[in-house]
């Protein structure tokens, strides 16, 4: 009954359009205030606050800061002129260099829209001069732009990380390898299509032009080296880490590039500001919904139902990936992670599945979410570029979504894959 | 009226939000330099979470005034314009209800506070650390309330704010490209 009335009021403000940060707090109020009277509501303001003084979601408004500081400079162009210059002069290498440099870039500011429209426009332009199909376009730039999702820093893993009380740096070393296999899986993709419908290659490759293009874009490539290389180090946490991604990206956009000025900084805090609290205000609200969720034990009696269907681990984990694929489909990722999380960790806990593994499993999901409509802003922002349609681009991407949804398998049936790293430097 | 009522608005919240920003990076920065140099700060985790906790607050009421938090606008968007005009009332009506709660049970909690202070900076209320509460809430309805018009122009001619949002992001890239 208190179950219906949970996702019956969620369904119904959702579809009329209530925030859903608003939406979760709102059910979860009523609902505290119906079994243990009005004086709740004294309890929902202060769970409110604790949720969102979070310390390890400290690192999402300074990675965002970062990236939306680096998003204002030139970092997109000359990535591609480095990328264009290593892999330029395979067939196909147009869409290749696309993969190469959303998995380096995508995902940098928080705002999966913003950065998808920095690489998209000027990236699928660029393609469709070179004979490569609109939909093809907007499909590479999509789905490459999801995978960098498991490539660190990411946001949904901060967030994941700070709900599910997992380790941070640790889910970041966990993504690097399937990050790495989803990307060059999508270039060998790319290279089939090039064969197939005999697509260009770019210019002879040349040790001259790489070298003077490493050059330019050696000072964007400096900053994920040395605040990456400081988290994974142990010599700076992940919250530390994105204080310096700050300092740096200042440095670097500001003194080396001398491309950021009073209005570029402006608008970067203010996107900072905005990306933040919208994820925070979800975080804060839903910790009043774990609380009421937690008081008339939903997560305990999920992990108990789940356990009376099956307690095989790999049973389990083909369940949650079948509800995530399906919440991924309407929900934006943040908001998914943070609905998700509170009710599935016990049972994860309970089944014994390593939290980072399920880290990756959730994120790598949030990804497929990405390139699902009918929620789907990446694929909308590429679809919007290319001037293509959303469900015509979307048959072209059904391979792409394959390579997400095998990394996906991968991940969760072999766990060396993203765990091997961990256990070498971390157990 | 609203108009100029909104721009100050938008500007005063702008304002404390790049502040907050500006100081929890420096919090965090001045932590790794002090920690390097042997004598960690004391009061870093809590000043740097209460830091967060307001650019929570006064960042929401900022999304808000530009209706920018995540919702799903799709279906919303699919009804008939007579149930959408509808539907677009309630939701107001429950936005507004929610922050008045949490507005009013903010207040009636500094009073309850009394004298505690935060644990490492001993001269620092609780009540002046926890004020966000009300205050964020009251900004919150007063963001709902300033842009109400035109957010209900948009509901009526069925305008979708995410498909607004991601083209406003492909001109701002197209321009600096």
């Amino acid at each position: 009954m208190t179950i219906a009335f949970i996702v019956i009021g969620l369904f119904i403000l959702v579809l009329i359009n209530v925030p859903i940060a608003v939406a979760l707090g709102l059910v979860a109020i009523v609902g505290m205030m119906i079994s243990r009277g009005y004086d709740s509501v004294y309890n929902a303001a202060l769970t409110m606050f604790d949720g969102a003084t979070n310390f390890p979601l400290l690192a999402i408004p300074l990675f965002i800061l970062a990236g939306a500081l680096m998003n204002t400079t030139s970092i997109s162009r000359r990535l591609i002129s480095l990328t264009s210059a290593l892999i330029g002069f395979v067939r196909g290498g147009l869409a290749m260099v696309n993969v190469g440099v959303s998995m380096f870039f995508a995902e940098i500011s928080g705002s999966a829209v913003a950065d998808v429209a920095a690489l998209g426009s000027v990236l699928i332009p660029a393609m469709v001069r070179r004979r490569y199909t609109a939909k093809l376009a907007a499909a590479v730039t999509s789905s490459s732009a999801s995978i960098a999702i498991i490539i660190p820093p990411s946001i949904a893993m901060i967030i994941y990380g700070a709900l599910a009380d997992a380790s941070i740096v640790q889910l970041f070393v966990a993504g690097i390898v399937p990050g790495v296999l989803g990307g060059l899986a999508m270039m060998a993709l790319c290279y089939w299509h090039a064969v197939r419908q005999d697509l260009p290659r770019e210019e002879a490759f040349d040790l001259g032009r790489l070298w003077k293009a490493f050059k330019e874009a050696g000072w964007a490539l400096m900053l994920p080296v040395i605040i990456l290389g400081g988290i994974f180090g142990g010599i700076v946490t992940a919250t530390e880490g994105a204080g310096l991604a700050v300092v740096a990206a200042l440095f670097i956009g500001g003194v080396i590039y001398r491309e950021l000025n009073w209005k570029h900084l402006r608008k970067a805090m203010i996107e900072g500001v905005m990306q933040t609290a919208v994820v925070m205000l979800l975080v804060a609200t839903s910790a009043v919904l774990g609380l009421y969720l937690t008081e008339i034990q939903v997560p305990q009696n999920f992990a108990r139902w789940v356990m009376d269907l099956t307690n095989n681990k790999y049973a389990v984990l083909a369940l949650l990936n079948c509800g995530l694929f399906v919440i991924g489909m309407f929900l934006h990722g943040a908001a998914a992670i943070i609905l998700v999380v509170p009710i599935v960790m016990p049972l994860i806990n309970q089944i014994g599945i390593d939290p980072i593994q399920f880290g990756l499993i959730m994120t790598l999901n949030i990804a497929v979410g990405q390139q699902t409509p009918p929620v789907a802003s990446v694929l909308v922002t590429s679809c919007s570029i290319a001037k293509t349609d959303i469900w015509e681009t979307t048959k072209v991407n059904i391979p792409f979504i394959l390579v997400l949804l095998g990394v996906l398998l991968l991940v969760t049936y072999v766990p060396a894959v993203s765990l091997t790293l961990v256990d070498i430097f971390y157990k | 009226m609203i108009k100029t009522l909104n721009r100050w608005f938008e500007w005063l919240l702008e304002v404390a939000s790049i502040i907050l920003l500006i100081s929890l990076a420096l919090v965090v920065v001045l932590a790794v330099i002090f920690r390097f140099s042997g004598s960690s700060l004391v009061w870093y985790d809590e000043v740097a979470s209460v830091l967060l906790a307001w650019l929570t607050y006064y960042g929401a009421a900022l999304a808000a005034l530009k209706r920018g938090h995540l919702g799903f606008a799709g279906l919303f968007l699919a009804l008939p314009r007579k149930i959408r005009s509808l539907a677009f009332v309630l939701a107001e009506f429950f936005v507004i209800s929610f922050f008045l709660a949490i507005g009013w049970a903010g207040w009636y909690l500094l009073g309850v506070f009394g004298e505690e202070t935060l644990i490492s900076l001993p001269w620092v209320p609780l009540w002046f650390t926890q004020s966000v509460i009300p205050i964020g809430a009251a900004l919150f309805i007063a963001a709902e309330i300033l842009s109400l018009p035109d957010a209900w122009h948009k509901a009526l001619v069925g305008t979708d704010y995410e498909k607004q949002e991601i083209e406003e992001a492909i001109e701002e890239a197209r321009q600096s490209s």
